[in-house]
């Protein structure tokens, strides 16, 4: 369920290094033709093989993007459906607000990407960076060719200046307001997250589509975050009492799959609640099971994070006479929580495409919302099955793809595991 | 001097407040009795609950009967609870068993053509990880099992019969099968009892060639072992080789093998799926060992073949194995995904289970029950391979 | 410097986002004592918990058409939602106050249990095991139906009886599925049962032939039939009955009869002819019709005042205009959704 995406490259080569690059090949186009494919007979077999499959999967592929998908299950759908869900109207937040709150949220994104930048990692190659960029560009544009007007675009498109100007300001910034940046890209989120939910936490419950993906997700990992923290050091600490529990706790949730935790949500913790306590709504309880689920896993890559922190560090510390706490929170925690930030992002992949078995317990996100969309008048019985699957994978996985590029690079700047 | 004495061993013994060791103790028991109490408080908000909801509280509901059918079951409609959820149990069993060595091989295919110095060859295997790894399990496992499977294999009306022993169609694709007038159970035995002796020679041919140097040639002293007692086997069985062809019968694939199309989506998807990301780790584990083995093998001429087959994988593998098992773990959950394309697997016996005025805590603690037996059955054997592999280095 | 940051930030994170979990958890509409636990339900509490909120909790399909379905603009249709309607105009006064969960076949009975939802109108069988031990309770039938089998018009199926051999879809955890297994052992005739999870899953199987026939409720089947691009028959057999209708928590009694008296008004203001056009300008001098308009012989069965008759028919009509609004688009004949007087078996108490 979980793809321990960058936890085994804590110790390991990073999973996501670069395509290696055969040495060489400077002569020219035909140089670099023969290096690469035509080497020898073997080699010019393969060539013609994999180029004739590999041909006709994109011609399969363009034809049916172009020719025979019938996209009106999507921009007809209607799409907002699939953006944020049929009852967004209901919960009475503005789109404004909605972007507003995206605005935010790309901008503190941008100043995290800033400051990362700081520490130039190896530059990269020029094909790297057209696959990093086109990839991603050709899913935002297939989904905004689904939009009727030029809004959403125009309004993508500020997005993203929004992540740029993030990342300059990141940069530009001195003094006491570069101390306290942590503070205020805290109060930065805080206010995304208000903007999106319109102020009122309890609007959750009308979310569908991609919203609630992103929205479970995001809460999901950053509620976890701490039980991670918690459990991983409990794990590595030297209390006979308290090891068990968080190794309880860890083997436990690892040891079962998520759905069947998503039913314990929907089917059993209401009867774990005092009589006449007010029990939360689906959407929350999925979010619950959702938190302790993830946190078991971020306590894996934390924990991965500090066995990263050389002992000598510890020792050092010690020598200084500081007590454990401090030694924890000052020295070790810092350095493991920086080299676990790569196997976070990995994790939260992870989470964003588990959240997708929401759709198991009756919840509608993006693939739930799928159900309601073939249900209705229009398009019921008409096989357009396909082409929703389809446009749901192409978000997936413009922002999975996006995003593990994301923490690739980051890995290779940190340099985890190389030091 | 007296004084000084009793200052310096009250300062050697704080009292018990400040006393690093005793501290220890009362923070862990404060935290083991919060922990304790918090679950004792679920435990019994749920039996209370349950008991003013008039919902029972033990686990009698398994012995009741079931009363739906399981595909593919004879007689399943009179099945117990408890029948049923071992039914489900072996239907996700059969997803692993198949899965897990399929998504390996693949995973090693894939993740060798990623390094390969053909272009083409290296961005097929690019664009599969990428395509297969960014995309969510559940989303492949509708495509394979609604659009692909369903709309692509032929109805059974006009079903493709190759070789006139197997059947594909999308009511289920048919294969030879053992011979059902033989005793199977028997035979399967035997091939238990191969598996065995195929162990048991190949560590007999070693100790001969540890203690003599001749060659040990384990892989043709398994074979043969494997061979005889497979023999034995077909014979006592009562020629379970002689294979059953699968043939159209009726509306439904009938003789040999039916391998219904559920079972079929789930298994590609997942074997689909769990590769690209087994993929990465070989490649991952390859990269690691690659340097300067590759050129030692070059300069003694070994092949492409030769170099993978006995130079890079067997050390590649022991770096592979604890990430390997936890993408087998992967698979075996994910296996769960089958109830929502209804496979019935465990996960969907339980869903049905539920929704027939069944307990469903009850229900939910048997599913979880069957599933950590599965996950630590393969930590076990996992840890069992990286220690008998990380002592023959030290060796 | 930088690692302070970091650490700021993260134990920053961690409380803020604890924080707002808290808040997210705690719905503002349903704190204190809504007694959303289960079955800790006293009479009257769901009552006060529906006007406290302002909103009536109804629990929905919403993918069925002509039970509950979602239009383009995000809003519902279908006789389920219109009873919804005819509730939270009995007791809010405004039939669109009422706030739709859409349930799954596994999720309906749970969602109703720990409280979610106030009523459940998901086209839910009444069934004695369900009623029993489930701790629900139905309270009357909106739509009579009987589980029957769609099969291609060219298969050359007359009857179930001929369909011995085949592979039949049948969604999954229902009691379509065992009522399936039932009626088959009872013809002694051997099939192969193919679980599907919802109607877009079926569509796939049935049209692709995988499967020989499709077995669910005649109502939906004939909105299959309806919209499928294909030539299909509905056999004649029928393999059960399946009463449907609002389902409600045990233990409330006051909610249970509201629940059931909202149903019973639309009969009875069929039997008046009484329709959402003429019944507030009624000027008959029938002493039935007349107190069963005003309501004013005092039957305490919780409502908030004696015009919930008037708003209830207002909002939906009687039982004829929702099942011609909603259920005769769709070519199912009335059978025995008719009033007893004509030929059905809709029958109302008196109200009296």
């Amino acid at each position: 369920m979980s793809d321990d995406f960058g936890a085994v490259s804590a110790q390991e080569e990073p999973l996501y290094g670069a395509p290696r690059l055969p040495e060489g090949g400077t002569g020219g186009v035909r140089a670099i033709l023969r290096d690469n494919l035509f080497k020898d007979l073997k080699n010019s077999i393969l060539t013609l093989l994999f180029g004739a499959v590999l041909a006709f999967i994109a011609l399969r592929t363009l034809r049916y993007l172009f020719v025979t998908a019938r996209w009106e299950i999507i921009y007809d759908g209607p799409l907002s459906f699939y953006m944020v869900g049929k009852d967004f109207g209901r919960t009475g937040i503005s789109y404004e607000m909605l972007w507003a709150g995206i605005y935010v949220a790309m901008f503190t994104g941008g100043i995290a990407a800033g400051l990362g930048n700081r520490s130039a990692g190896p530059a990269m190659s020029l094909s790297a960076r057209a696959a990093m960029i086109g990839g991603p560009l050709f899913g935002v544009v297939f989904i905004l060719s689904m939009t009727r007007t030029i809004t959403p675009t125009i309004l993508t498109v500020g997005a993203v200046g929004f992540l740029l100007l993030g990342s300059q300001a990141a940069r530009r910034v001195r003094g006491a307001l570069k101390r306290r940046l942590g503070l205020i890209m805290l109060a930065l989120v805080g206010l995304s997250f208000g903007f999106i939910t319109g102020f009122d936490p309890s609007n959750i419950d009308l979310f569908g589509g991609l919203l609630l993906t992103l929205v479970v997700a995001f809460a999901g990992i950053g509620l976890s975050f701490p039980i991670g923290v918690v459990m991983a050091l409990a794990r590595r600490s030297s209390f006979p009492l308290i090891r068990p529990i968080a190794v309880g706790y860890i083997e436990l949730i690892r040891g079962v799959p998520l759905i069947s935790l998503l039913f314990m949500g929907q089917f059993a913790i209401g009867f774990m609640f005092p009589p006449g306590a007010s029990i939360p709504g689906p959407i929350p309880r999925a979010i619950i099971m959702i938190t302790l689920f993830s946190g078991a896993y971020v306590a894996e890559v934390v924990r991965g994070g500090l066995q990263s922190v050389p002992s000598g560090q510890i020792e050092a510390g010690k020598a200084l006479g500081l007590s454990p706490l401090t030694i924890t929170r000052e020295i070790v925690l810092p350095q493991a929580l920086r080299n676990s930030i790569p196997a976070l992002i990995g994790q939260f992949i992870s989470l964003l495409k588990d959240v997708s078995l929401l759709v198991i317990i009756g919840l509608q996100e993006m693939l739930g919302i799928i159900d309601v969309v073939l249900a209705r008048r229009e398009f019921t019985n008409q096989g357009y099955t396909p082409e929703a699957y389809a446009f749901v994978g192409a978000v997936y996985w413009t922002l999975c793809f996006s995003m593990s590029r994301a923490a690739q690079r980051l890995e290779t700047r940190l340099g985890v595991g190389t030091r | 001097m007296a004084v000084a004495r009793t200052d310096l061993a009250r300062s050697a013994r704080p009292p018990w407040y400040r006393d690093v060791r005793v501290m220890r103790w009362v923070f862990q028991l404060v935290v083991v009795a919060v922990v304790v109490t918090v679950l004792w408080r679920l435990y019994s908000n749920a039996t209370s609950n349950l008991r003013a909801s008039g919902l029972p509280t033990g686990f009698d509901f398994l012995d009741r009967k079931s009363r739906f059918a399981i595909p593919g079951l004879q007689d399943s409609a009179s099945f117990t609870v408890r029948q049923a959820f071992i039914a489900g149990y072996l239907n996700t069993l059969r997803v692993i068993v198949v899965g897990i060595p399929l998504c390996t091989v693949l995973g090693i295919l894939i993740g060798i053509m990623r390094l390969s110095d053909n272009l083409l060859v290296r961005a097929a295997g690019t664009i599969y990880v990428e395509l297969f790894r960014n995309v969510p399990a559940l989303l492949w496992i509708f495509i394979t099992y609604l659009v692909i499977i369903l709309q692509n294999l032929p109805p059974l009306s006009d079903e493709v019969t190759p070789f006139g022993a197997f059947v594909i169609s999308n009511r289920g694709v048919g294969i030879p099968w053992l011979n059902p007038d033989a005793s199977v159970l028997t035979f399967i035995g035997f091939v238990g009892v191969a598996m065995v002796a195929v162990v048991g020679v190949s560590l007999w041919r070693r100790s001969v060639t540890d203690a003599t140097g001749r060659p040990s040639r384990s892989g043709l002293y398994g074979i043969a072992a494997f061979v005889v007692v497979l023999a034995i086997g077909n014979f006592v069985a009562g020629n379970s080789l002689a294979l059953d062809p699968a043939k159209v019968n009726g509306r439904q694939v009938g003789g040999g093998l039916n391998i219904f199309p559920p079972y079929l989506g789930l298994t590609i998807a997942l074997v689909l799926y769990t590769a690209s990301h087994v993929a990465e780790i070989v490649r991952g584990a390859i990269q690691a060992i690659e340097r300067g083995q590759t050129e030692a093998c070059q300069a003694i001429a070994l092949t492409t073949f030769q170099r993978y087959r006995y130079v890079i994988l067997p050390q590649a593998f022991r770096i592979m194995i604890p990430p390997l098992a936890s993408q087998f773990l992967n698979l075996t959950k994910n296996s769960s995904l089958g109830v929502a394309i209804s496979y019935v697997e465990i996960a969907s016996i339980f869903q049905r289970v539920s929704n027939n005025a069944t307990p469903a805590l009850q229900a939910l603690v048997v599913l979880m029950f069957f599933y950590l037996t599965l996950s630590l059955g393969i930590s076990l054997i996992a840890n069992l391979i990286n220690r008998r592999l990380s002592l023959e280095t030290r060796a | 410097m930088k690692r302070k940051w970091i650490k700021a930030s993260a134990i920053g994170v961690a409380v803020a986002l604890s924080l707002a979990a808290c808040s997210s958890d705690d719905d503002p509409a349903t704190s204190s004592d809504d007694g959303g636990a289960p079955a800790a339900t006293a009479s009257g509490q769901t009552l006060k918990d529906i006007v406290s909120r302002d909103a009536l909790k109804c629990g929905v399909n919403g993918q069925l058409l002509g039970f509950s379905n979602v239009e383009a603009d995000g809003s519902y249709t279908g006789i389920d939602v219109d009873y919804c309607r005819a509730i939270a105009a009995a007791v809010l006064g405004d039939p669109d106050k009422v706030e739709y969960t859409d349930l799954t076949a596994e999720t309906r009975f749970t969602a109703l249990q720990s409280g979610d939802i106030d009523v459940l109108i998901r086209n839910g069988t009444w069934t004695a095991s369900r009623d029993g031990a489930l701790g629900l309770q139905w309270t009357a039938t909106t739509f009579y139906d009987g589980q029957g089998m769609l099969v291609n018009a060219d298969s050359g199926f007359g009857s179930i009886a001929d369909m011995g051999g085949t592979t039949i879809c049948v969604q999954t955890g229902t009691t379509t599925e065992i009522n399936l297994e039932t009626y088959f052992a009872g013809l002694n005739v051997a099939y192969e049962p193919l679980n599907v999870v919802d109607e877009a899953a079926v569509l796939e199987n049935f049209s692709s032939g995988a499967c020989d026939g499709y077995t669910t409720d005649k109502s939906g089947l004939a909105s299959f039939a309806a919209t499928y691009d294909g030539d299909v028959t509905i056999l004649d057999d029928t393999m059960s009955k399946e009463p449907l209708g609002p389902a409600v928590r045990e233990g409330d009694e006051e909610w249970f009869d509201i629940v059931q008296w909202v149903v019973f008004a639309t009969f009875q203001a069929e039997e008046f002819d009484l329709t959402a056009a003429n019944i507030s300008s009624y000027t008959g001098t029938n002493p039935s019709v007349l107190a069963f308009i005003s309501q004013d012989f005092e039957p305490k069965l919780g409502f908030p005042d004696d015009q919930w008759v008037v708003r209830v028919i207002e909002a939906v009509g009687n039982y004829q205009e929702i099942y011609d609004r909603n259920i005769k688009p769709l070519g199912i004949p009335e059978g025995l959704n008719q009033l007893w007087t004509e030929g059905g078996i809709l029958y109302s108490p008196p109200f009296g």
